[in-house]
């Protein structure tokens, strides 16, 4: 009962400092879109909606972490991420890019969702354990 | 919050005939030329990885066995998936540019370059990930 209450409260927390972020910060919404900020280094937070193909997920967080860009795994599905954006349609990825008055960079509520392990993705048996460890290193 | 896509940043190819060869970037332009409106990256890889030596081979067998065959193309930044390995691979600029590509002697220039260079980084030994085949398998739909 305890954990279901504060899964609630974290959720309205980042809800909240999500709309502030579209009102008042600069954002991308869309896969592609966010692919591309975090290429160009502009991304400083990725939100993942939890019903994200098993693919694209680890794809977005590989990418992230050679970005150091932090990602958020919001618990609930896209329809709900659109909606607390504000949108008419459903999001699966977005990049805040600028947080404007939100304080969604600065302190982030803790995670709900399980991790989904980026090992799915296509790398041999010793990137996989590296990547666990999150090493950089030279070929 | 950094940019990752720089020279020497290891990419797979995602594309058509150079699926899943693993190649560096020599240039990176992030914001596009008037030619390509988008970003875009100058990148040397490796076509056909050189294939296993042991130990029983001769020497003139593992000379054949060492071979690499290389490419040179210019690539959007969505056809290729960044790697976290870097190389700095020792091309010469002044011929592996993307003038190249406009004269087929200079691109088979540019392609000797980057072929003896890649294959000189093999026989000593570093880089080990970049000369190694990336195994992976392609699942159609029709099964």
């Amino acid at each position: 009962m305890v954990a279901a209450k504060q899964t609630k409260q974290s959720l309205e927390c980042i809800n909240s400092r999500l709309q502030l972020v579209m009102q008042s910060g600069k954002y991308m919404l869309g896969c592609k879109q966010t692919l591309k900020m975090i290429r160009q280094g502009k991304a400083q937070l990725v939100v993942l909606a939890n019903d994200c193909p098993a693919l694209r997920k680890p794809e977005v967080e590989y990418y992230a972490m050679l970005a150091q860009t932090g990602v958020h795994h919001y618990s609930s599905h896209n329809i709900e991420v659109g909606t607390v954006c504000g949108k008419s349609y459903s999001l699966c990825r977005l990049a805040i890019i600028d947080p404007g008055d939100s304080g969604i960079i600065r302190s982030r509520p803790e995670q709900t969702g399980k991790k989904i392990n980026p090992a799915i993705f296509f790398f041999n048996k010793t990137d996989q354990n590296l990547f666990k460890t999150k090493q950089k290193t030279d070929l | 919050m950094g940019k990752f896509m720089k020279p020497g940043k290891a990419e797979l190819v995602l594309v058509r005939c150079c699926l899943g060869c693993k190649a560096v970037i020599v240039k990176n332009m992030d914001d596009g030329t008037s030619d390509r409106p988008y970003s875009h990256v100058l990148a040397a890889g490796i076509d056909c990885s050189s294939r296993k030596v042991t130990a029983a081979m001769g020497k003139k067998k593992i000379a054949t066995r060492s071979k690499i065959k290389s490419f040179v193309k210019v690539y959007n930044y969505n056809h290729l998936m960044p790697m976290r390995y870097s190389a700095d691979m020792p091309l010469d600029k002044t011929i592996v540019n993307k003038d190249v590509f406009r004269d087929p002697a200079l691109k088979r220039k540019t392609h000797r370059e980057a072929k003896v260079k890649y294959e000189e980084r093999y026989k000593t030994g570093k880089n080990k990930w970049f000369f190694r085949k990336l195994r992976f398998y392609i699942f159609s739909k029709n099964h």
